[in-house]
């Protein structure tokens, strides 16, 4: 019953018309963010957070999100039109949604996917709406160990995860960790890395260090790629909607996609982009004719993108009900949760239901949204992907630089996401990844509160980690990821070479 | 020299600076009452471990040693363009950088001078006019009062 109020109420504050008016807006820029490549939905949520300080924290956040889930729809348009992956949870979509394109069948990828994705937003916005009250009474009793133990195997699951090597994810996390030590010391007061400099006294800020590490640097790295003629199908106007047939073939990727992506979503780490590979890996395993995956198999479509989109509604568990975000941009969004002063985590259904559940129910709304916008946008999508880089890339990096200015009208950030953007572009040159130094400097300063509060608590013995369940298990867990690749000889534990 | 090697020192000497940073300008405390340096030290000391790993295999596996320099000066000059923006931002004003920054990046990709200013002129002003005027955010004016 509790259930049904807060489903109740979470309508009563999406279905108000201006926060109606905040979800259209959200979902309108992630597509557009999604269809354009070079700039990804982080990034773009950095650069739109301090446009919403002015609204009130629902409004705000109902927007962020929406910016988040729709540019997952978006992704899709670009892979099977352009073969560029939009946005990097679409690049599998690019193996058989561009080869149906070139066997003039881009209407009926387009409309699988988009159909995918909307029955996977839906599909894991209820697992969500029944699995975060849940899980946010369990969270409650946490104390500073167990939450400890939770963020370590938070960070181990980041680095398991990771595409290069597992050494250079653990050591852009440990870098991650201490530039989230950068500012004031909550407990002490003492300034920390400082060195005298204002910007730093109050710690790098997340919105100029994502700008830098996922904006800037990708657009130096693109500057450098060599232009090559890339041909752009003329999206159909007509047959959009799938036949029976591609029905019949796309029902059960979906339905796999929509569970996979959700389990995959919650993990930290794991989230969009490994829940599309999953998937697609998955469809080519259990299809009578794996053969036919890459040269235009309507699976390899329905299954990654129903993927990506149900991870990224899995995501906003581990944030809504423990306050620790799953990927970058709930990293982001954490942040602007606590600029509207607000705590994430599990008190968060107490303290803010309107948040809580306004932010849940208005995933329903978007998604509806996001099926009627896109499908008959897609020729003017289609229309903006003609837009030279030469003429985007001046405006990409203007938008990030005031983005960085009005976030404390100072030239200070904007000189931070400098910084950042040389060392994004310099960590891709090296095979380093970005991800796991966000979130690390994210989580870093709730686990150091947790830390020092926690050998406070125990008077400095390590023991009270292991010795209370909950925390225990956590640890364990955590020491078998670490251990796993060394015994498993040749894997990634030493970076693959190229 | 290797790229893991290169990139494995650098993160190592990261590494020592936090790690003595902790221990001596920082208070480090005690286990059961840990200061403010505590956290960055064992932060530092994880780093340079993992660090060494990562040095002591770029030796034992063939090395990658491909290119890393840029590959274009491209990058280079949008690197010293947006550090010119933010220097420049507050003396000369919203409008007048950004024209300068629009014309420079356009200029880089070889349109004409002329399309180029057009382009810069009209991009300077749509962004005054969308961030200034309509959302608000507060630009610096320069001299010529806007």
């Amino acid at each position: 019953m509790e259930l049904f109020h807060g489903v109740l109420y979470g309508f009563q504050v999406a279905l108000q018309p201006i926060n109606l008016l905040y979800c259209f807006v959200g979902v309108f820029i992630g597509t557009l963010v999604g269809v354009l490549p070079g700039l990804g939905p982080a990034a773009a949520i950095a650069l739109l957070l301090p446009s919403t300080f002015a609204a009130s924290p629902v409004s705000a956040i109902i927007m962020l999100a929406g910016i988040y889930y729709g540019a997952m729809y978006g992704g899709s348009t670009t892979s099977i039109l352009v073969n560029i992956p939009g946005e990097a949870a679409s690049v599998v979509t690019c193996l058989d949604g561009h080869a149906m394109a070139r066997q003039g069948r881009a209407g009926a990828a387009l409309g699988i996917a988009a159909f995918g994705s909307f029955i996977a937003g839906t599909f894991s916005v209820v697992l969500l709406t029944f699995l975060a009250p849940f899980l946010a009474r369990v969270t409650l009793s946490f104390g500073p160990p167990e939450y400890f133990a939770l963020m370590v195997l938070g960070l181990t699951l980041l680095t398991y995860f990771a595409r290069e090597s597992m050494v250079k994810a653990l050591m852009m996390a440990a870098v991650g960790l201490l530039c989230g030590s950068v500012g004031q010391d909550v407990i002490s007061g003492r300034f920390r890395f400082a060195f005298g400099i204002r910007t730093l006294e109050d710690g790098l800020g997340l919105v100029p260090v994502i700008m830098g590490l996922f904006g800037i640097s990708e657009v130096l790295l693109n500057l450098e790629r060599r232009e090559e003629a890339t041909e752009i199908f003329t999206p159909p106007t007509t047959g959009l909607l799938p036949t029976r047939g591609d029905w019949r073939a796309s029902a059960a990727p979906i339905f796999r996609g929509s569970v996979l992506g959700f389990f995959l979503g919650i993990l930290p780490g794991a989230g969009a982009i490994i829940a599309s590979f999953v998937s697609y890996a998955v469809e080519k395993r259990v299809s009578r004719h794996p053969e036919r995956f890459g040269t235009g198999a309507i699976e390899g479509v329905a299954g990654p993108e129903a993927a990506n989109n149900a991870a990224a509604g899995g995501a906003f568990i581990p944030l809504l009900t423990l306050g620790i975000p799953a990927n970058a941009v709930m990293a982001i969004l954490l942040g602007a949760l606590m600029i509207h002063g607000l705590q994430p985590g599990p008190l968060l259904v107490k303290q803010a239901p309107d948040v809580f559940w306004g932010i849940i129910t208005s995933m329903y709304i978007g998604n509806a949204m996001l099926l009627v916008l896109n499908l008959p946008l897609i020729p003017m999508w289609a229309l903006l992907l003609r837009v030279p880089y030469a003429i985007m890339f001046p405006f990409i990096l203007l938008f990030c630089l005031i983005g960085a200015y009005s976030v404390g009208n100072n030239v200070g950030d904007g000189l931070v996401m400098w910084v950042f953007g040389i060392v994004g572009y310099l960590l891709k040159k090296f095979d380093y990844e970005g991800a796991p130094l966000i979130l690390a400097m994210v989580i870093g300063p709730m686990m150091e509160e947790a830390l020092r509060q926690s050998l406070i608590l125990s008077s400095g013995s390590f023991a009270v980690f292991v010795s209370r369940p909950i925390s225990a298990g956590f640890i364990l867990v955590s020491a078998l990821l670490l251990l796993l690749p060394l015994l498993r000889r040749g894997h990634d534990l030493i970076p693959r070479q190229r | 020299m290797p790229r893991d090697l290169v990139s494995g020192l650098f993160w190592l000497a990261v590494a020592i600076l936090a790690a003595v940073h902790g221990l001596s300008s920082l208070q480090f405390g005690s286990l059961s009452r840990p200061g403010p340096g505590f956290f960055p030290f064992w932060g530092g000391v994880v780093l340079a471990l993992l660090s060494a790993v990562l040095i002591v295999s770029s030796f034992r596996r063939a090395p990658v040693t491909s290119r890393v320099r840029p590959e274009s000066w491209k990058p280079v000059v949008v690197v010293g363009a947006l550090l010119g923006y933010l220097l420049l931002l507050e003396s000369l004003g919203f409008v007048a950088v950004t024209f300068l920054f629009l014309l420079l990046l356009f200029r880089l990709e070889r349109r004409g001078w002329a399309v180029s200013a057009v382009s810069a002129v009209i991009g300077a002003l749509a962004s005054y006019v969308l961030f200034q005027v309509w959302l608000k955010t507060q630009l610096p004016t320069g001299p010529f009062g806007f």
